[in-house]
């Protein structure tokens, strides 16, 4: 019945149909890719999806170009090989429509009435995200720069990254020095993040800071001021990061931090100096894959009280340490990639209750060191270079609250985030991403956002059984050139 | 009586064997001839200018002038590829080697005409190195270096093409290599007439191909004497 | 009955050449390909051609993709099935490994990066997919990769030998006497695109485009470089007579620390006016 030649025929015919669909694809007009070009792109002509698992997100071919400082080492990488009209800049911004509730919020109907209830907030419409224009490449053979002015949706510019990085010192990949402003060498980049709603658009291990917790630093997500010194070998599945860096939590002028408006200096910094470090290995797994593990630790100062001059602040004083630390793996294979962080963070006791070192013994106040465990696993579905699916579940636990008399659960929080990520089209030029997200936090009696700012579920004071669910919903058109 | 009966007998058996030799003998083959012309005004030629070359530069004066029309008298032109393209019945294996040389930084023949797989061999009896380097599409391109005092160059090419050959040490060498599918094939001459032997009879059609104008197409029919096939291109300045 | 089911096989045989006759990117058969001993899969590798390499070497694999106006040189064109580094003589297809090689290794002084990155299965995925683009790969063979000997100690006799074949192969004619890419003929050169191309610069140069070992350079004028005006020399020098060659050139070469240049430059300080200008003897020969 079924003879092996007409089987054969069969598959043969069945095979023709893709081709003709192939043809028509072929022969139907396509849209002409717009002359400027997002900077890489446009330099080397290759497609955002070469370096990219989706832009931002980088994948290893990706990441062994930003390691060798932006180079492709073919002697074609000095601006010099280049025609002198090639620009390295690229813009980016994202027009969207979001929706952000939380329960359990305190309200207030009456202006005459303190909080008297809590209630469910909800806003809805449309929006900006900030910009980021982005100027990066080489100065020279094996000097590489960045710079990266980037604005809140309020258009308030700040630098998010500045820096100048000396590549293959000694011809050896595994000498590069940068210094400047820049992201750590974090174990899973927050910039390259492909979430980006108001839930789910950053990693809160990176952020998370426990309730009441006074330590000013904002995290390891945060840019930081300093030096820089990473190697890999030729095809980065070995690598490590050593930065020494300004306790000032990259803030400039050194004050500490980011000011929130120019006219709202933050506190001078510290005069002392953070020290991060990154390793990492991969190795080449089944199902073509390749796995990557490793291990990274923050230990910084921050400052508990002041020199002061004429009673306003001049440099900190009384630093006292903290640290995050933890460990990372990654497996990418098929069209599959997951990845994992474990943070382990620590605030000294002094730090975290904002109590001057010098005032003397802690001991019976019930002020102690705040400890907290958290960690995230994202996995990303890789359809095609140009659709992408991503989710995530992040947790964060509190192993010891800044003070014996809060309670024990108090800040924890879980978040799941899933985002459809696509790209109508995949050039050497501009780029488009069409994305369509959803986020929900639950955190334990105050607001995800934790620390001094946290406020808390209703007006029970310190309740952790009340949880306060957060949601967010963005349609994004997240574009740049 | 007797005689004469045996005589017409006689007679009669010559006759029809005389008929059954010439029954027996297939009908004679037939060859088709002509001439390859040209009307309107073909590019002018130029003189090579060799002066990169010394040696090859002593050997022309006056310099010779580009190939890409070799044209005579009367808009005649040599060099034309004519061959049976289709309802060849079948054709004889080549028994020669076909030679190419280089001389002068020039290639002699200019236009080769030679069978698919017939051994091809390439002498370099210039003082100075060439490389030959041929663009076949169908075929495999290679390229190789011929220095001089080497031995000649051993080869053979699969598949019917025109391929286009050159030396890239000496830019003005153009040269071609007809090969054919056929053993039905011929080259004008510098008087412009081609003769194609041994066709048996039938309807063919015949192509001439010239490097510079293309092709031209005619159906011929053999019917055992000579068939006539001429072809005028069309030459337009450029 | 007979005669119906005729009629279908003569329908479904049409359908079945009509189905063929559609250009062949489904119906072109899977060649495979061995490299680094693993087996790859022209499937998988047209997802990633997709992801990487389409930019430049275009949805059809004859190198006109979008930035292939911008670019110099331009990128392959897989279509003609004509490659220049190879192991393999001239006229004939590189092997597997031959192709995955320059994929790792990249392209020096192109824009053809290298792609080591990438996990070794995704390399020769990609290999197995790029043979489909010609049908070259269905008909003929790889070539047999040539015979490299080992290679003699490189002596002032060796150098000075190279010397001489550089001068009686007359490469100068190109490279130019020093090297340096400027020979009387160097400036008329084009590619087989007609594009203009420049022989190698040795005097400047670092790499090769297909490496950098002294095997490397070897292999580069034995095997000739096919779809570039580089010829092979397989058939006018003999194994030693091309290592002699081979130490020769590398003293062309003032960025690459060898012997050969070492040695080289010892006699040319001990025998200044001995030496024979390059190219001296051409009218002569």
């Amino acid at each position: 019945m079924n003879s092996p030649l007409m089987t054969k025929r069969i598959n043969r015919v069945v095979a023709g149909v893709p081709a003709l669909l192939f043809l028509l694809a072929v022969l139907l007009p396509s849209p002409k890719p717009a002359k400027a070009i997002p900077a890489f792109a446009r330099k080397y002509g290759l497609p955002c999806s070469a370096c990219h698992v989706g832009w931002p997100e980088l994948n290893n071919f990706g990441q062994v170009f930003r390691d060798n400082g932006y180079q492709m080492m073919n002697e074609r990488d000095s601006p010099i090989t280049r025609d002198p009209s090639y620009f390295p800049a690229t813009i980016r911004i994202t027009p969207q429509w979001h929706r952000e509730s939380a329960n359990n919020q305190p309200v207030n109907n009456s202006t005459s009435e303190s909080e008297d209830h809590t209630g469910t907030l909800t806003t809805a419409g449309f929006d900006l995200s900030g910009l980021d224009m982005w100027f990066a490449g080489t100065l020279y053979k094996n000097i590489s720069f960045s710079v990266l002015p980037s604005s809140d949706s309020f258009a308030n510019f700040h630098f998010e990254n500045a820096f100048v990085r000396f590549d293959n010192l000694f011809n050896s990949s595994w000498l590069n020095v940068k210094v400047g402003k820049f992201e750590l060498d974090l174990p899973v980049s927050e910039k390259r993040l492909l979430t980006l709603s108001g839930d789910g658009g950053f990693y809160y291990i990176y952020h998370f800071s426990p309730f009441g917790d006074q330590n000013p630093f904002g995290g390891i997500g945060d840019n930081q001021l300093g030096v820089e010194l990473v190697g890999h070998n030729a095809n980065s599945y070995t690598r490590y990061a050593v930065s020494v860096l300004s306790s000032n939590d990259g803030g400039v002028g050194l004050l500490y931090g980011v000011p929130p408006s120019p006219s709202e200096a933050g506190n001078p910094s510290g005069r002392t100096y953070d020290v991060y470090g990154h390793f990492e290995q991969g190795f080449n797994t089944i199902g073509n894959g390749f796995m990557k593990v490793g291990a990274y630790g923050y230990f910084g100062y921050a400052p508990t009280f002041f020199e002061t001059s004429g009673g306003n602040p001049i440099y900190g004083k009384g630093n006292e340490p903290f640290y995050r630390a933890g460990a990372e793996w990654k497996w990418y294979f098929n069209k599959f990639l997951v990845k994992g962080v474990y943070l382990h963070g620590y605030d000294n006791a002094f730090l975290a209750n904002g109590i001057p070192s010098n005032s003397g013994s802690l001991k019976g106040t019930g002020n102690q060191a705040a400890i907290w465990n958290g960690g995230f696993i994202e996995g990303q579905y890789v359809i095609s270079p140009q659709w992408i699916m991503i989710g995530r579940w992040e947790t964060v636990h509190m192993a010891q609250q800044i003070n014996t008399e809060t309670p024990g659960n108090l800040g924890n929080l879980n978040a799941i985030t899933y985002a459809n990520r696509w790209y109508p089209f995949m050039f050497s030029r501009a780029g488009l991403a069409l994305q369509q997200e959803v986020s929900w936090v639950r955190s334990n009696g105050v607001t995800n956002q934790g620390g001094a700012y946290g406020s808390l579920c209703g007006d029970a004071g310190l309740s952790p059984t009340c949880k306060i669910n957060s949601y967010s919903i963005m349609l994004g058109f997240d574009f740049d050139f | 009586m007797r005689t004469k009966f045996f005589v017409v007998l006689f007679v009669l058996g010559l006759a029809s064997s005389a008929m059954l030799v010439t029954a027996a003998r297939p009908a004679a083959s037939g060859t088709i001839t002509g001439k390859a012309t040209f009307t309107g005004t073909p590019p002018k030629m130029k003189p090579i200018d060799m002066s990169k070359e010394p040696v090859c530069a002593k050997e022309h004066n006056p310099p010779i002038t580009t190939q890409d029309i070799e044209s005579g008298p009367g808009n005649t032109l040599q060099d034309v590829v004519v061959y049976i393209s289709a309802g060849d019945q079948g054709s004889a294996p080549a028994t020669t080697t076909a030679k190419y040389e280089q001389k002068g930084c020039q290639y002699m023949p200019h236009v080769l005409a030679l069978q698919a797989n017939q051994p091809q061999q390439i002498f370099n009896n210039d003082p100075v190195a060439h490389n030959i380097h041929p663009l076949p599409k169908a075929n495999s391109e290679w390229n190789k270096s011929q220095p001089p005092g080497s031995p000649p160059i051993d080869t053979k090419w699969e598949k019917p093409e025109f391929i286009a050959v050159k030396c890239n040490i000496h830019p003005w060498m153009h040269g071609y290599f007809a090969v054919m599918g056929t053993s039905h094939y011929a080259l004008t001459g510098a008087d412009g007439t081609f003769t194609i032997k041994d066709v048996p009879p039938g309807k063919y059609t015949v192509t001439a191909w010239q490097e510079h104008m293309g092709t031209q197409t005619q159906e011929v029919t053999v019917a055992g004497g000579e068939a006539k096939a001429n072809f005028t291109f069309k030459a337009l300045p450029y | 009955m007979a005669l119906s089911k005729k009629i279908t096989r003569s329908l479904m045989l049409g359908a079945f050449g009509v189905a063929l006759a559609i250009p062949g990117v489904a119906v072109a058969q899977d060649a495979g390909a061995h490299a680094a001993g693993l087996t790859g899969n022209a499937e998988t590798g047209k997802q990633y051609y997709r992801r990487w390499c389409v930019g430049c070497h275009g949805k059809e694999g004859n190198g006109e993709g979008e930035n292939a106006p911008y670019l110099d040189p331009k990128p392959r064109d897989f279509t003609e099935a004509l490659f220049r580094w190879r192991s393999t003589p001239t006229g004939t297809l590189p092997t597997d490994q031959d192709l995955y090689d320059t994929i790792t290794r990249g392209v020096v002084d192109t824009l053809m990066p290298t792609w080591r990155p990438l996990t070794p299965q995704t390399r020769v995925d990609l290999i197995a997919y790029i043979k489909t683009f010609s049908p070259k790969w269905q008909t003929q063979k790889a070539g047999t990769p040539i015979t490299i000997p080992p290679e003699p100690p490189q002596t002032i006799d060796s150098v000075l030998h190279g010397r001489q074949l550089f001068d009686q192969m007359q490469c100068w004619k190109c490279h130019g006497p020093e090297g340096r890419g400027d020979g009387p003929s160097a400036i008329t050169l084009t590619d087989d695109k007609g594009e203009p191309i420049r022989p190698y610069n040795f005097h400047d140069g670092t790499r090769f485009r297909c490496g950098e070992t002294n095997q490397d350079l070897y292999k580069i004028f034995m095997t000739g470089l096919d779809g570039t005006p580089m010829p092979s020399f397989a058939d006018s020098l003999k194994p030693q007579d091309a290592w002699d060659l081979v130490h020769f050139l590398r003293t062309l070469q003032p960025n690459v620390p060898s012997t050969s240049r070492t040695v080289w430059l010892d006699y040319v300080k001990t025998h200044q006016g001995q030496i024979k200008p390059m190219g001296a003897d051409a009218q002569g020969q």
